[in-house]
């Protein structure tokens, strides 16, 4: 399971089979090599690149008013059509829900790494086992979960009820929305920083304390610094799909409000406006490198203010 | 050594764990509720797990969502096993470009990977069915497959291959009766993970699958839709026991492999 620590072998000198030293052998080894690689490049620019590229040009083509479709030509107009109050809305809502998503998932994933990463190293590999299990056990499956546990007499209105609490159904609503998906993507937030925690030293901890840090100094001046990096990638991993999401606000807000992928699903489904849709998914494509960008950027300033 | 807000930290991992496995276990129970309806509890029953092997439709799906991923998964495994052997047994320039490149499906948003399939089909001609299905699947596990066996070619140790070598193997035979033989845990963790991966998906598949070849998840999600039933709950269940028992092979696979290489 290297899904999480997915790290680059070290270049081991080629001892492929029948190698002997000299350069004739050696060329055609390498020949060999790429031509192993076909197959795969052949997938990425095939079946990723040339179709983005199709829909990154499909975001400037004209849209027939009355059948939809795309029907050529060059416009700007889908993109401002985006800054329409009904899709704007829309955009900044998401990128709302995809922050906050982004903060919860990372202060819960970041308590959680750290606990497995405190813990004696026999035990840390069934913690972390415990964490992967509900991550590979299908998403619509815990999705649904929580229509069963919030929902109309289930659980949680029991258990309200119990307490002298007048609640009823919490589904469709915001809150069972935020919970599925901080339940989508917690594990997808421990995975990293855990990590790039596993590689700190752990009497950094005992030298913090000795020198008198608090909780909170051990934290910021070590534990943060160091897994920088995977806090990172956990803010990436977590931010950028929750707005491709299209099934939890269905399912549990009741399709009052959308994010960015409902509504990328609709233009293509059932407006048939590609040329709209297809701008909507550059921009989340953009908005992909952007926060990419940001955080090697912040990742940067962090090294650098380490360094000086 | 530890201080208060030590305590508060772990007690708090603690319950994010119980939080894990509420709705799963939830999910469970609820699967063998006699009671019609979610909301009241009238004892056990395994009426619900029969109604499933009666639906039809269902089981269309499932035979669909098995085909796929059983396509997707074996093409994304043997495409990932001839990567990481190139990348990791030979010298090739520009490793980090190829390798950038097959791990990009993993960071584009996969809605955009979707539209863009769908895009690109409907301009090559192609209707969408069970041909774009597993070409859309095959975009998303190729990066899992091909990390999972490049982890593994990475620790195999190069003197056995020498080995071979020197005892008057040739190349091919050397693959097949040393290293292959050594990958083999990393080429069935590879394919299983890759199914799973396909077997569950959304996203691809709602801008990849046609009339007739829905999958399995798309079929819940439309009856979903209309309200969550106790069909659901079984269905769901018996997904959670097929996740626990992939991960029970990919487990003891991975557990065989680390204990061969310590000897």
């Amino acid at each position: 399971m290297s899904m999480a620590t997915a790290s680059t072998p070290a270049t081991a000198p080629a001892s492929a089979p029948g190698a002997v030293a000299g350069k004739g052998p050696r060329s055609r080894e390498s020949l060999f090599g790429y031509l192993l690689l076909l197959p795969a490049v052949a997938v990425i620019v095939l079946l990723v690149i040339v179709p983005v590229a199709l829909i990154a040009r499909e975001s400037f083509a004209l849209s027939d008013p009355l059948l939809g479709g795309n029907v050529g030509g060059f416009t700007w107009d889908n993109y401002t059509k985006l800054l329409d109050p009904v899709y704007a809305k829309t955009m900044t809502y998401s990128l709302a829900m995809a922050a906050l998503n982004a903060v919860v998932c990372l202060v819960v994933g970041y308590a959680v790494a750290f606990y497995i990463a405190t813990r004696p190293a026999s035990r840390q590999p069934v913690l972390l086992m415990l964490v992967i299990i509900p991550f590979l056990t299908d998403f619509l499956v815990r999705t649904f979960a929580w229509i069963t546990l919030l929902g109309r007499g289930g659980p949680y209105v029991k258990i309200a009820n119990l307490l002298g609490i007048d609640a009823s159904s919490l589904v469709p609503s915001q809150f069972a929305v935020i919970m599925s998906l901080l339940y989508a993507f917690l594990p997808v937030a421990v995975f990293p920083i855990y990590a790039s925690m596993r590689a700190i030293d752990p009497s950094l901890r005992e030298a913090a304390a000795d020198l008198g840090a608090g909780w909170w100094q051990t934290h910021r001046r070590v534990y943060i610094p160091l897994s920088a990096s995977g806090i990172g990638s956990s803010v990436m991993l977590t931010f950028v799909p929750t707005l491709g999401v299209f099934v939890i606000p269905v399912l549990l807000g009741g399709g009052k409000d959308p994010l960015v992928g409902n509504l990328i699903v609709t233009l293509f489904t059932e407006f048939r406006n590609e040329p709209l849709g297809a701008a909507m998914s550059m921009v989340v494509l953009v908005l992909m490198l952007l926060s990419v960008a940001v955080v090697a950027g912040a990742l940067r300033l962090l090294t650098n203010r380490k360094a000086a | 050594m530890d201080t208060a807000m030590d305590r508060v930290v772990s007690w708090f991992a603690r319950l994010v764990f119980v939080f894990l496995y509420i709705p799963i276990v939830a999910l469970v129970v609820y699967s063998f509720n006699a009671s019609e309806v979610s909301y009241r509890f009238t004892g056990l029953t395994t009426h619900w797990y029969g109604e499933l092997f009666h639906d039809e439709r269902l089981l269309e799906t499932l035979r669909t969502s098995a085909v796929v991923g059983l396509l997707a998964g074996l093409a994304a495994t043997a495409i990932g096993f001839l990567t990481s052997f190139a990348l990791v047994r030979f010298r090739v320039k520009g490793r980090a470009f190829f390798l950038g490149a097959i791990l990009i499906p993993l960071i584009v948003p996969e809605i955009v990977l979707g539209v863009s399939l769908l895009s690109v089909f409907s301009s090559a001609g192609i209707p969408n069915g069970l041909l774009t299905l597993v070409l859309g699947h095959i975009v998303i596990t190729l990066p899992l497959a091909t990390l999972v066996q490049m982890g593994a070619m990475a620790a195999l140790d190069p003197s056995l291959s020498e080995a071979a070598t020197d005892l008057g193997a040739t190349g091919w035979i050397t693959f097949r009766r040393v290293l292959f033989p050594l990958l083999r845990p990393s080429v069935l963790a590879a394919f299983l993970l890759s199914f799973t991966t396909s077997f569950s998906n959304i996203v691809i598949s709602t801008f990849t699958s046609g009339v007739g070849t829905t999958t399995l998840p798309l079929r819940i999600y439309s009856t979903l839709k209309t309200g969550l039933t106790p069909e659901m709950n079984a269905l769901g269940t018996l997904l959670v026991l097929f996740t626990l028992l992939v991960i029970l092979v990919v487990g003891v696979q991975q557990m065989r492999r680390i204990l061969a290489s310590t000897n």
